[in-house]
């Protein structure tokens, strides 16, 4: 098994040639009827809701996952006859993490080289290079554990690089992974793709998908589209309308629409094909995305019916939180420096920030869980520094790794968290079925465990909500979710803040924060800039339609380089 | 099979089980413990049992019966009943395991040559100490008046470990089980926590074959499995003079065969568990508590009804502690216990090809 | 308030009990097949110990010797050796436990009354088994020597030893075997059991969302415990009913405060649990500890080995130990009739382990959890 000499077996023909693969699990086909070709060089994106197959595909891909359908050949091998060979010659990089924490990163890259043939001699040289190229050359001595999520993601991805595959699958690169990462993360891919390495890559950032050169939407297994993003887009093109919030007539217009976006200042549709309806004052035409592209394609998700109970919250108007100079200290790290913050009820308010920038352990002191070292915080009318009895009770939470009971059913995780909180058991069965109503799910006697990712995201959501509370965290609660899923879930978040509801929020998508009322960044455990999107494209000097990636790739600019003054002049 | 890959996996293994210090920390102390509390508590022979007297002839005679029994080491006088009520309760609440009566007229039935009575009460519910402790006490009464020269005597002679001690005969098991104990339960998990945290995924995508991920697994916990054997023989023979009869290597020789069967069950378990819980309890069932309890460790195999001896003759733990005990207290090998060896040998290559085939399953 | 979301916890920590088929599966195992398993065969009783014998003396005198060795059932006989070489192979490879060399002219000096001796080769390889072999070698010529003076033993002039056994009179194993896989069960099942579920709550994140409801830690531990808690007190019932039924094992004492009794003893073990549950951070690291805790536990509880040969500092050490308190209130309340007069102090150590586990559990729980 060597690596050199079989070069050139595939060196004119595609890479990958896929005809009518499928895979059952037992009587349930989990995806059926894929064909595809890929040349050297071409990136297609596998995007599709929750339970599409896109995990199904890479697997098979990968050699790893015999099909039980169809033919396919990837590298030159068969995908019946020779899995191991394809396994042993294509770089996979899987969901999650596929790093050994407890190894440094030189380590974890020794151990990736180590199982994929690469002879010693070159092993070095190109280590170096991979390392430079992903920025982890100076982090080479530390804990694959103690590195951010992004450099992490990085990290794997060059140890499937090690080998330099022709083929590279990765399953959800950006899953958790900060913004700026995100760009670097593409940066590196990008110059694979130039020296003709074909990459597929499953995800669910649209964006990402925007960069392929085909894109493969699947749909419980089934493929519904396969054609560049342009095609695609050009699909949906005079079916896309946004017109501004003031003139919207209510949410409860009954418009025939495919997709309705809510955000902060306007509204985003899809129209039906052949469809025109009349539509409100001050609609205006706009390019579609692939986003416009997904939901269009895709069957249409319940709406979340639920009108809020009025008078839910306590203070409305009133100020759920007030946080002046908050500073959280471990030792000698500063994971928070002198946040102030004051947050309204009914508002909706995102933090955003790379990976370790202090957000998670902000919101974690917010609701008790750390005392902070130094300043005051109000959540919800009562001081956390007492102690998390004050809060408990009038804050949701939920946090960033999924924390439900896999071994309950969703029935039972709502009733124990109603209990939790102390409702009886009428308030109990109201509370459930509202929360159940609002967030568009119907508890069945399915095991969390079994659940789609998206199912359990709006799972904890209303475990969250359960007890009404004033306040609500959520800590990136829309991580991996298709886009139809996330627009109905701001949605729902929309309905709770027009009822009184003060919501924080952490998010890796940035185009979410412009659902949001007000924009937090946070940068190395400080909060350096607040307000409304306009107001800080304003700020930074930005253009008024700039995307709330430039405002934060500006913001993140400008507070780097103010700390690398401060440190000149100290 | 690439010897690279092999030494790739080998190298990550040392340098995780080596960054888990609790782990660590654990599979060498807790030998040590073992050990310790195996090489001094463990022992049958009872000293210091607690007596309890009536002495209702209150004689010279009956005061020298008692002082017999606080002169051999076994007893220790802890209470004196001045009346008969008092003993049903003093046994009752667990205070004494035996209680000498000696009736009124003891000394006159003496003095008259006649035979005198006199009463042992067995508290009989911890069973092997009451059954030393009354063997004892009637060998103190019967030898206090007389002694008859016995017409037949049994010159008896106790072989391989003659002092008795339990020291020798517990370090030479503690190998087989303590060997059964941690190899197997780490190998099951190291692999399962691969499964649980999807690091697999990527093995399974590499060129990487099911052998040489195995033989990478197995190699160093087998060497922590090594280093553990060495330090229980290192200690038995310094710390608690254990004889050490027999020839070393051969003793070695058949430890790394044995360490293979015990790695080998733990591929089988990861083989089996998808969660570390389920590992470690099917760990437990079907290496630890086998080789703790039906091996020969403690209690010895042959008295055992048939039906428990076929079920601890199928575990090869009793099969090497056998071995065990033979290199090092009676000093003989493989040319008297090669049957030992064949069948260990035997087992290995079943488990090792059971391994195989279930490992070669992919993620389907 | 604080009820409801008691009743809650509890009705969770149930489901989630009852659900995990392995847990359930361990537990019934330890509490029936062990129980039935390990006295049947654990025992350093003497029985059908390989005897080989090599008989120089060929005479109807050695041959009455060796008919006393193998009318008991400590003895099989195995083997007829020719020369004393012999026994070693036999003793060596294991064969053989015992092996008795009748040297020639051994009738002859009985005839002759004069002392007539005999070989009796132990294999002292297991101490214990041994020091058995060796009682008995001893007990069995006894009683060879009292059929050769023929009838009913002479009253011979001395003292005449009258044991009586109480509680136990077969002096049988089988009895305090049994009891103490009761002991060792609830020990197992009530440590691991909480430790583990604590330690998922971590793992999984879930503590982090009990923190910001109102449950207070006290209600946290206590839904740990009772699950546990009832699941032995009924897997108890199983085990005392094959007990009773095959080992004849009596019940002189009450039972229901044999219950009450197994109910403190089991807390003291779930506090123990609960104790390694909130200090770990892993199952990995809990289930070792658990598990492997409960070597030192069952060993300083004298189930294995009587705690007054155990040397002083032990001895000592022994009184952490739950299991010992508990098998000799097992050993009380079943043979001995015992009850709260007898056992109070041993209640009271239970009582007093637990209650310091618990708080120490506690206040490392508020430490880290504020």
């Amino acid at each position: 098994m060597d690596s050199s000499g079989m070069d050139g077996r595939w060196a004119d023909g595609p890479l990958v040639e896929l005809r009518e693969i499928g895979r059952r699990h037992g009587e349930r086909a989990v995806l059926g009827g894929v064909s595809l070709t890929l040349a050297p060089g071409r990136i297609l994106a596998v995007v599709g809701p929750d339970g599409a197959g896109k995990t199904t595909l890479m697997q098979i891909l990968a050699g790893i996952l015999p099909p039980s359908e169809g033919e396919g050949r990837v590298l030159g091998r068969d995908l019946r006859r020779e899995p191991e060979a394809v396994a042993a010659r294509v770089g996979y990089m899987s969901q999650g993490f596929t790093l050994y924490d407890r190894l440094s990163v030189a380590e974890n890259l020794e151990f990736a080289a180590g199982i994929r043939n690469v002879p010693a001699a070159l092993r070095e040289a190109r280590a170096r290079r991979l390392l430079a190229m992903a920025g982890l050359e100076h982090v080479t001595g530390r804990r694959a554990g103690a590195l951010s999520g992004g450099m992490r993601k990085k990290l794997s991805l060059i140890g499937n690089l090690i080998h330099e595959p022709p083929l590279l699958l990765l399953d959800e690169p950006g899953l958790g992974v900060d913004p700026l990462s995100r760009r670097e993360l593409w940066r590196m891919l990008a110059e694979f793709r130039a020296r003709d390495t074909a990459i597929i890559v499953a995800t669910s950032y649209m964006d990402e998908a925007e960069r392929a050169d085909a894109v493969l939407l699947l749909h419980e297994g089934q493929p519904v589209a396969l054609d560049s993003p342009a095609a695609l887009a050009a699909s949906c093109a005079g079916r896309v309308y946004e017109w501004p919030t003031a003139a919207g007539t209510a949410a409860s217009e009954p418009l025939p629409l495919r997709s309705r976006k809510q955000l902060a200042d306007r509204v985003r549709a899809v129209l039906p094909e052949g469809g025109h309806a009349a539509l409100p004052a001050g609609a205006v035409a706009v390019a579609p995305d692939l986003e416009d592209v997904f939901v269009d394609r895709t069957p249409p998700l319940p709406a979340p019916a639920a009108p809020w109970p009025a008078a839910a919250a306590a203070h409305p108007g009133g100020e759920a939180i007030v946080v002046s100079e908050l500073s959280l200290r471990f030792g000698e790290f500063v994971a928070v420096d002198r946040a102030s913050l004051r947050i309204a009820a009914g508002e909706v308010v995102a933090f955003l920030g790379p990976n370790g920038a202090g957000k998670t352990t902000l919101i974690r002191s917010l609701c008790g869980l750390h005392k902070p070292s130094a300043g005051t915080a109000v959540v919800a009318g009562a001081d956390v520094a007492a102690g998390r009895r004050r809060v408990q009770g009038r804050i949701g939470y939920m946090s960033q790794h999924f924390s439900l009971y896999p071994d309950l059913t969703a029935g039972e995780n709502l009733t124990f968290f109603a209990s939790a909180f102390g409702l009886d058991r009428a308030a109990a069965r109201a509370a459930i079925a509202w929360a159940c109503a609002v967030t568009g799910l119907e508890p069945d006697g399915q095991w969390v465990r079994s659940l789609s990712g998206a199912t359990r995201q709006r799972l904890a959501l209303a475990c969250s909500l359960l007890h009404r509370p004033e306040v609500l965290f959520l800590d990136e609660p829309t991580s991996g979710v298709d886009p139809a899923s996330r627009y109905r879930f701001w949605t729902v978040i929309r309905q709770l803040a027009a009822a009184g509801m003060a919501i924080v929020v952490t998010t890796h998508y940035l185009a979410e924060a412009e659902f949001c009322h007000r924009i937090c960044l946070m940068h190395n455990g400080r909060l350096f800039a607040q307000g409304a999107l306009a107001e800080l494209r304003a700020r930074y000097g930005l253009a008024p339609d700039a995307s709330v990636e430039d405002v934060f790739i500006a913001g993140i600019a400008r507070e780097d380089s103010a700390a690398a003054a401060g440190e000149a002049a100290a | 099979m690439n010897l690279a890959r092999v030494g790739a996996v080998i190298t990550k293994e040392t340098r995780e089980l080596l960054r888990d210090p609790i782990t660590v920390w654990l599979c060498f102390l807790m030998p040590l413990v073992m050990l310790f509390l195996f090489g001094y508590a463990v022992t049958l022979d009872v000293e210091n049992i607690r007596l309890g007297v009536l002495d209702q002839d209150r004689t010279p005679a009956s005061r020298a019966l008692a002082m017999r029994f606080t002169a051999s080491h076994y007893f220790e006088r802890v209470r004196d009943f001045p009346q008969a009520h008092a003993i049903t309760e003093s046994l009752q609440r667990g205070e004494l395991t035996l209680v000498l009566v000696i009736p009124h007229g003891t000394q006159r039935r003496l003095a008259r040559g006649e035979t005198a009575p006199v009463q042992l009460l067995v508290d009989g519910s911890y069973a092997a100490t009451s059954l030393l402790a009354a063997g004892y006490a009637e060998a103190i009464v019967r030898g206090f008046a007389s002694a008859p020269a016995a017409a037949v005597e049994p010159a008896v002679r106790i072989w391989y470990n003659p002092s008795l001690r339990s020291v020798n005969y517990i370090v030479p098991g503690l190998f087989g089980v303590i060997l059964m104990a941690f190899p197997p339960m780490l190998t099951a998990l190291a692999i399962v926590r691969e499964k649980e945290s999807g690091t697999i995924q990527q093995i399974y995508a590499s060129p990487l074959t099911p052998r040489e991920f195995m033989l990478g697994k197995l190699l160093p916990y087998a060497g922590v499995a090594f280093g553990e054997m060495l330090m229980v023989v290192g200690l038995g023979y310094a710390w608690f003079r254990v004889p050490f009869a027999g020839n070393p290597v051969e003793l070695f020789a058949v430890a790394g065969l044995y360490v293979l069967i015990t790695v080998g069950i733990g591929l089988l378990v990861s083989a089996l568990a998808k969660t570390q819980v389920a590992a470690m309890l099917i760990a437990l069932t079907i290496a630890l508590m086998p080789s703790f309890l039906f091996s020969g460790f403690l209690f010895p195999v042959f008295s055992m009804p048939l039906m428990m001896q076929m079920y601890a003759r199928a575990f090869p733990t009793s099969y090497f502690i056998d071995f065990a005990r033979g290199v090092v207290l009676k000093g003989v090998g493989v040319e008297v216990l090669w049957f030992n060896v064949v069948w260990l040998a035997a087992y290995t290559a079943a488990v090792f090809l059971l391994a195989a085939w279930l490992l070669k399953k992919r993620v389907a | 308030m604080g009820v409801r979301v008691l009743t809650g916890l509890l009705r969770k920590e149930f489901a989630q009990f009852f659900r995990d088929r392995i847990m359930m599966f361990v537990v019934l195992w330890l509490y029936t097949v062990e129980i039935v398993m390990c006295p049947l065969a654990l025992t350093f009783d003497v029985r059908h110990s390989p005897l080989a014998v090599v008989d120089h003396d060929r005479t109807p005198a050695s041959r009455a010797l060796l008919r006393a060795y193998t009318a008991t059932e400590a003895f099989d006989f195995v083997a007829a050796l020719a020369r004393d070489a012999d026994a070693e192979a036999w003793l060596d490879r294991g064969d053989a436990g015992l092996v008795l060399i009748v040297p020639p002219g051994f009738q002859r000096a009985l005839v002759r009354g004069e002392p007539a001796r005999y070989q009796a080769l132990i294999d002292g390889s297991n101490s214990n088994v041994a020091a058995n072999v060796k009682a008995y070698v001893h007990g069995i010529n006894a009683r060879y020597l009292r059929g050769l003076a023929g009838g009913p033993p002479r009253p011979a002039a001395g003292l005449e030893p009258v044991t009586r056994v109480w509680y136990n009179p077969p002096l049988s194993s089988n009895m305090f075997m049994a009891l103490s896989m009761i002991a060792l069960a609830g020990m197992m099942v009530g440590t691991a059991l909480p430790a583990a579920s604590l330690v998922r709550e971590k793992e999984q994140g879930t503590i982090e969302q009990l923190l910001v409801t109102p449950i207070r830690a006290w209600q946290l531990f206590l839904a740990k415990t009772l699950p546990p808690l009832c699941t032995c007190l009924l897997a108890i019932f199983p085990g005392v009913l094959l007990m009773a039924w095959l080992f004849d094992v009596p019940m002189r004492g009450s039972f229901g405060f044999f219950l009450l009794e197994s109910a403190v003893f089991l807390l003291s073990a779930i506090a123990l649990g609960v104790f390694i549950g909130v200090y770990v951070q892993t199952l990995q690291q809990a289930l070792l500890l658990s598990f492997f805790g409960l070597f030192p536990i069952l060993f300083l509880s004298g189930t294995v080995t009587p705690i007054e040969s155990m040397p002083p500092f032990l001895q000592t050490l022994s009184l952490l130990s739950p299991l010992r308190y508990y098998m000799d209130i097992l050993l009380g309340v079943f043979l001995k009739g015992a009850g709260w007069r007898e056992l109070w102090p041993e209640t009271l150590a239970l009582a007093a382990l637990a209650v310091g586990l618990y708080a120490g559990a506690l206040a490392a729980f508020r430490r880290r959890y504020r």
